[in-house]
């Protein structure tokens, strides 16, 4: 990587920041808003999914999905009716990105949800919307209303013969509901008990057994600009099977924490801590970096990533290097044994006491573990009860050797990934820092 | 079909199975605690994760359905690594001691080699954790070390089962159970992650919660935190014995455990095609009256106003000397003997013996008299038939079900959960009733009638149908006859017209009749608020007519289905209990029926026809009849117009009873002699299906208790008659070869699997599920014609209200067995059900005690307010004999059958008001029993 300075590229955060920017539809509109959407009333539903898999978009929620193939698995001729739901649950710790969208540019997500659900046929949509986001929820419904005054909305949108209804539902306060199935669940009523896989998709089976669509804010509000660009010309921004931008939302011990729109793989790790995130509070120096969100397994400061790079001639080849020269987007990410997750790039200098920190996100998933399958459970209560007690100074020598065990039979063995964002980052942080943790287990 | 290779086998899978049930059913057990044959896949507990060829991980076989061709290993040293995980994780939270904690855990801990587990409780600031644990059943302590820890209060409340959240392992299979078996949906997980634990009703406690108490949860707890208060105190059954329920006409088979040589639990089996593993709280916890301290024990003469324990040869000899005494002055009919619905067939068929052979009567019959004889005589007329045209299992088949004067929630519980099933899959339904039953909240029309009016109502369906081409012309074409004679009369009953008589709106009329007659599959389950009237045969008949209008019948799915009452009212009859008709309903009068009964028992049959149950009380009264011998029937609680029944039996110069306790009939008894329970004997009972199923001795009688049967056999010989059969069987192969549709049933062929539904017409015969398919018994079937006739009584100023009387969930019939069971826990008295505005009308408040006064006479009964019943109308059970509510009630009966009128009767009620204080007189009941009000309010 050139040794230039790390800078944002706003597509979805483009506006929200400028100054006079109001969420209200005018002012939407003033800025171009809704012309994508009318230039899909003047295509085919399959024209646009076309567009979005040239697009090559994948899903900011977390698992990075590839959108296209999602939409792809609605049937053309499918008989029982289609649902599209937003996932606006964003709990992810380390996470404030969709939050930004929907408080500021509402009308972004509702045109890229209209779209979305033109594009995959669905009459009806929700948006499942973070409990504790009640301001956020009130704003949404301002613009939903908007928009169906001005015939974005509702019934022959824009003189066509498609009509959709979108619904916001609250959550009430567990990030289990962020577990594509866990809220549809959730929405139907119920408890938000992750389903059984399979089926494995909701495309397939989702809200009352029907084909659902679930994506992230993020993601759909891309639609928006899939659509204006065409989906051959995203697809130029970023790397191949990378493509397009990517919020990523910056704490921990950094002097700038925030979020940042940023193209896909254009800036390293440090790039963005040092650049835009404005380097280590009190010029400290980085130990550690969540790159993903809490579920993704945490990187050592001085740990040697072996990274296996495809090449522009299509060859494959693997380079050694610091953590903090690891470009940010999925496929690296992932190369270097973590993942980029949700985005959420927590930054740890050399102060933190690594056995607290994991402590307190073993606390949050024995805090949110649904309950529903056992592993997940008793372990995660088992964690944290472990790294509890070393914190307490009544740990036990087993006891590093104990975490990783409880870890390695929690992830792989539950209904659903929240059994790997339980057991990822205990087994990323004692493998990683098991010097300090077998000391901690030494103190009484 | 898929065929897939487990452990190296190749075995067979039905499509969409899953890995875990396709080897179940091959008798591979793959570890398990969460999953169940009956509930829908889950995938908790993750016991029994299973290694897939080309499939990374280790997918729960319980969810993972099977493909073609799959390759699957149940057992590996990593797979029972794994699972020695998940137990150890269990026992970590398991109570202390580990001998308390729950057996299966030990079991599997013991199986997958875990010798220690290495997590302890220790100290964690995760104050959070049992944030929700914060119940009433679980407190936390202040220590650190035991914040985490799960330290709930054991449940006790419900009379049968406790629920002990210590040892829950929060499988959730009691809430799927309660959701997907019984779906009454009163409990719940709640809390999340470790906090997580089954909660009732909204925490309030089992006891307290809309939980009906049936058991299915229980019964599906692998850990014994759900567990039956029986087992815990006893221990657990050391083997099992199958039997049939004695409650019901559903007739649910169970397993019953025994220890020691006594029962410990009962067990509904899995595989019956009658209840599926299903039950109710009745048959699955009230079994517990076989123990009462009240029960009968030793024979009792009266001397005086004294009873005097005497021996059974005593006993014995004196129903001989006596019926000898009478016979001889009097002649054999002023003899007669009731025996029992509840009884079984070979006892019923002994009673008739008897007195048909050893007495020389046809003065015998039993209480179906009072239930169902008007269907018999209504479906006799369309169909030549008399039992219910197709099976329970036909609710899997039918679209459209339509309940008539039945509470299947309540009075057939098990199939009233099984309805629920359907319904939720899909089924539609029409409930037929005046009262707003529970089904009602699942119903696409309830056709709120007034009582009485079913005949009108049927007709006005009939009419709809018909004019607007609905009906199937080519069935009535090719399979009945006298359509058009019946048209005419049908032709008057306009929606309008019928209105106006029914009170139910024309629009609804239409739109039910309209759904019945293009369903597809529409199948018809009444009760008894189709035969208990005085037209009752006829509202029969009108409700056949619509099934063959619609050629709804004859097919799966579809029919016309009296839900019985109790458990033996089907066999009761076909045994020929009835003073009318031989077994089976062969005519008396029949020289081929005289010859073979002659044959088979070495006497005539007595020429004379016999008498009906309310025909008796004339005779007794008249004084033609002198001497009588009840056997589990209480007639002093049960007939109606009671005054005039216990007035009757007051006349007679010797009347016996045989029962389980001392009943009111006893009150009027000469001689009272114990009953041996349905457990302690052996025999068959016919099920509301025509399924003949075994009943079997499951402990000797207690006390030295001589069986019903042995009783009889010992009295014909004092008679002068020796019966020829002994053995129940024997007794079965003599009704087998007596009676052409039972010609096929022997106890061989009942014990092979669950019964035979006859007609089993040869040895070879494999029973009938689907009556009719080709021709009725009568040939074609018959539009019978019936003009609307109002009921025998009607409000008037001075009686304003129409008083419906019935049943509850918690209590069966006379109460004779319920009253005498932890049920009474539930309910312990017969209330009044008023309507808010009648009850504001009246001054009535909630728990108020108000005297409900007929023509004949006044009871006083605690009032409750609910929206079950329409203004006009008050509804109350007959479980309590204290009240003796039948005193109110007419004589009037169905005019065919003599089914009495138990469902019209008009009367006044007023408030007691005491002459002392102010305060009004309140009865103990309202607030406390909450179940009460919970199912009262629907
Ligand atoms: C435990 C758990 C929590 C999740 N929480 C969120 C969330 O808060 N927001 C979100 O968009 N996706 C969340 N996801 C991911 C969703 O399941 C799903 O993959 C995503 O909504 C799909 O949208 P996308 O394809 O647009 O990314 C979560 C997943 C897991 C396993
Ligand atoms: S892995 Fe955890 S969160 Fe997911 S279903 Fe199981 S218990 Fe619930
Ligand atoms: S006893 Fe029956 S109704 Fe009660 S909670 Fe258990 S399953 Fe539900
Ligand atoms: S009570 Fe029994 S069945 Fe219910 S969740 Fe607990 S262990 Fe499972
Ligand atoms: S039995 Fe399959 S997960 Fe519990």
């Amino acid at each position: 990587m050139p040794e230039t300075k790390a800078i944002e590229r706003r597509i979805v955060l483009a506006n929200l920041d400028q100054p006079g920017y109001t969420p209200d539809i005018e002012c939407y509109l003033k800025h171009g808003g809704y012309a994508s959407l009318r230039k899909a009333a003047g295509m085919k539903p399959e024209e646009i999914v076309n567009e979005v898999k040239a697009s090559q978009l994948r899903g900011r929620g977390g698992a990075g999905f590839a959108c296209g193939v999602k939409w792809g698995f609605i049937r053309a001729d499918e008989k029982k009716p289609i649902y599209l739901i937003c996932n606006a649950d964003e709990s992810e710790p380390g996470t404030f990105k969709d939050r930004q969208i929907i408080d500021r540019d509402p009308h972004q997500l509702v045109e890229g949800m209209i779209i979305s659900c033109f594009a995959v046929r669905a009459k009806l949509a929700y948006i499942y919307i973070r409990g504790e986001f009640a301001g956020g929820a009130r704003i949404l419904q301002k613009a939903l209303d908007e928009a169906r005054r001005n015939n974005f909305l509702g019934k022959n949108i824009l003189g066509t013969d498609y009509s959709l209804e979108i619904y916001i539902h609250r959550g009430a306060g567990a990030y289990i509901c962020g577990e594509e199935t866990g809220l549809i669940e959730s929405l139907e009523g119920k408890r938000a008990y992750p389903r059984i896989k399979p089926p494995y998709f909701p495309a397939v089976l989702g809200l009352y057994q029907c084909p659902t669509i679930v994506n992230n804010v993020e993601t759909l509000c891309n639609a928006v600009h899939i659509l204006r660009m065409g989906g051959a010309e995203y697809a130029k921004i970023g790397r191949p099977n990378n493509t397009g931008t990517r919020i990523v939302c910056v704490s921990g011990h950094v002097n700038k924490p925030g979020y940042y729109e940023i193209e896909n793989g254009a800036w390293t790790l440090g790039q963005i801590v040092n650049d835009l995130a404005g380097g280590v509070r009190g010029g400290k120096k980085i130990k550690a970096i969540i790159p993903g969100g809490s579920s993704a397994k945490v990187l050592r400061m001085g740990e040697v990533i072996k990274l296996r790079q495809k090449q522009p001639d299509g060859s494959m080849a693997e380079k050694e290097m610091g953590i903090l020269d690891i470009p940010y987007d999925f496929d690296n990410l992932q190369a270097a044994g973590t993942m980029s997750g949700s985005g959420a790039i927590i930054v740890m200098d050399e102060t933190t006491d690594m056995v607290k920190a994991m402590n307190n996100i073993n606390a949050f998933y024995a805090h949110e573990s649904c309950g529903q399958c056992t592993p997940c459970r008793e372990g995660s209560l088992w964690l944290q009860k472990i790294t509890d007690r070393i914190v307490r100074g009544g740990g036990r020598a087993s006891d590093p050797g104990l975490l990783i065990n409880v870890a390695d039979n929690i992830a792989g063995r539950t209904i659903c990934a929240m059994g790997e964002a339980t057991a990822w980052p205990v087994q990323s942080f004692v493998a990683k820092f098991r010097d300090e943790f077998e000391k901690a287990c030494e103190k009484k | 079909m898929p065929t897939f290779t487990i452990n190296g086998r190749k075995i067979d899978a039905q499509p969409g199975d899953t890995i875990w049930n396709a080897a179940r059913l091959q008798g591979i057990q793959i570890p398990y605690l969460c999953a169940s044959a009956n509930l829908k896949p889950y995938g908790s507990c993750r016991l029994c994760l299973c290694e897939v060829d080309g499939q990374r991980g280790y997918p729960a076989s319980c969810t993972t359905p099977v493909r073609d061709g799959m390759v699957v290993r149940t057992e590996s040293p990593k797979l029972n690594q794994l699972r020695r995980n998940v137990i150890e994780l269990y026992l970590s939270e398991q109570p202390e001691d580990v001998l308390h904690a729950s057996e299966q855990l030990r079991t599997y801990a013991a199986q997958f080699g875990l010798q220690k587990v290495r997590y302890r409780r220790s100290g964690t600031s995760g104050h959070h954790l049992n944030g929700n644990g914060h119940r009433h059943n679980g407190h936390s302590h202040g220590k650190t070390d035991q914040i985490a820890r799960r330290d709930y209060k054991v449940d006790d409340s419900n009379p049968f089962f406790i629920f002990d959240a210590n040892k829950c392992i929060a499988c959730a299979r009691c809430v799927r159970a309660c959701d997907e078996v019984q779906g009454t949906f009163a409990i719940s997980m709640s809390g999340r992650g470790f906090a997580s634990s089954v909660t009732a009703g909204n925490d309030v406690g089992f006891a307290a919660s809309n939980c009906v108490s049936c058991g299915a949860c229980v019964k599906e707890c692998p850990t014994d935190a759900l567990v039956e208060k029986a087992v815990v105190q006893h221990g657990k059954p050391e083997y099992t014995t199958r039997t049939t329920c004695a409650y019901c006409g559903v007739g649910c088979n169970f397993d019953v455990g025994v220890r020691g040589g006594r029962i410990v639990s009962m067990k509904p089996v899995d595989a019956s095609p009658v209840n599926w593993g299903h039950a109710c709280v009745k048959g699955r916890f009230g079994w517990d009256y076989v123990y009462s301290k009240e029960r009968l024990r030793k024979p009792m003469k009266r001397v005086g106003d004294q009873w005097v324990e005497c021996s059974w040869d005593d006993a014995l000899a004196m129903i001989g000397s006596e019926f000898n005494r009478i016979k001889k002055s009097h002649g054999p009919d002023a003899l007669a003997a009731l025996s029992s619905s509840r009884g079984t067939n070979e006892e019923n068929y002994l009673m008739q013996k008897l007195m048909r052979c050893a007495v020389g009567t046809n003065n015998v019959d039993n209480c179906a008299r009072v239930c169902h004889s008007a269907t018999v005589s209504g479906m006799m007329e369309v169909f030549g038939t008399w039992a219910a045209t197709n099976s329970l299992n036909d609710l899997e088949k039918t679209k459209l079900l339509m309940v008539i004067g039945a509470n299947p929630t309540e009075g057939h519980p098990v199939t009233g959960a099984r309805i629920k099933r359907a319904l939720r899959r899909g089924t539609k339904l029409i409930v037929i009733d005046p009262r707003r039953i529970e089904l009602c909240r699942y119903a696409e029309v309830h056709l709120q009638l007034k009582p009485g009016t079913n005949v009108a109502l049927f007709n006005g369906l009939a009419n709809v149908i018909v004019s607007e081409g609905l009906h199937d012309k080519k069935f009535i074409e090719a399979r009945t006859e006298n359509f058009d004679t019946w048209l005419e009369v049908v032709k008057k009953y306009t929606p309008e017209a019928v209105e106006k008589i029914t009170g139910v709106p024309a629009e609804k009329i239409r739109k039910a009749a309209r759904l019945y007659a293009t369903s597809g599959a529409s199948m018809c389950a009444h009760g008894l608020g189709m035969t208990e009237h005085k037209y009752g045969s006829y509202g029969v008949m009108t409700l056949c007519n619509l099934a063959i209008l619609t050629g709804s019948v004859g097919r799966p799915g579809t029919g016309v289905n009296p839900l019985r009452g109790q458990n033996n009212v089907q066999g009761s009859c076909d045994v020929g209990s009835v003073p009318v008709y031989f077994t089976a309903y062969q005519k008396l009068s029949d020289p081929l029926v005289q010859a073979k009964f002659n044959d088979a028992t070495g006497r005539p049959l007595p020429e004379r026809l016999g008498w009906k149950v309310p025909e008796m009380w004339d005779a007794a009264l008249e004084g033609k009849l002198r001497g009588m011998w009840v056997m589990g029937y209480d007639v002093a609680q049960t007939d109606p117009n009671l005054l005039k029944v216990q007035a009757a039996l007051g006349k007679l110069e010797f009347l016996a009873v045989t029962d389980l306790f001392f009943n009111e009939t006893c009150k009027y008894a000469h001689l009272v002699l114990p009953a041996a329970s349905f457990v302690e004997k052996d025999g068959t009972f016919t099920n509301g299906e025509r399924r003949i199923q075994r009943c079997r001795k499951v402990i000797e009688p207690q006390d030295g208790i001589i069986p019903d049967d042995v009783q009889m056999i010992r009295v014909s010989e004092m008679l002068g008659y020796t019966m020829n059969c002994t053995t129940s069987s024997d007794i079965m192969d003599e009704i087998a070869r007596l009676t052409p549709t039972l010609a096929g049933v022997s106890y061989e062929k009942l014990d092979r699997g669950f019964g035979l539904q006859w007609p089993v017409l040869n040895m070879a015969h494999p029973g009938t599920s689907v009556m009719h398919t080709e021709v009725f018994p009568r040939g074609k079937a018959k539009f019978a014609p019936a003009e609307y006739l109002p009921p025998g009584e009607e409000p008037t100023g001075k009686y304003p209200f129409t008083l419906v009387t019935g049943r509850v969930l918690h209590h069966y019939n006379c109460g004779a067995q319920t009253r005498h069971s932890g049920l009474i826990e539930f309910v312990n008295r017969d209330i009044l059900e008023i309507h808010a505005d009648d009850a504001v009308e009246h001054g009535i408040a909630d728990g108020d005690m108000v005297k409900v006064t007929s023509h004949r006479a006044s009871v006083e009964l605690p009032c409750a307010i609910s929206e079950r019943v329409p203004p006009g109308q008050l509804f109350t059970t007959f479980h309590f004999p204290d009240n003796n509510l039948n005193t109110l009630l007419s004589s009037s009966a169905d005019t065919l059958s003599k089914c009495p009128e138990y469902k019209v009767c008009t009367v006044h009620v007023e408030k007691i008001v005491k002459k002392s204080g102010k305060r009004n007189a309140r009865s103990h009941f309202p607030t406390r029993k909450r179940d009460v009000h919970a199912r009262i309010l629907v």
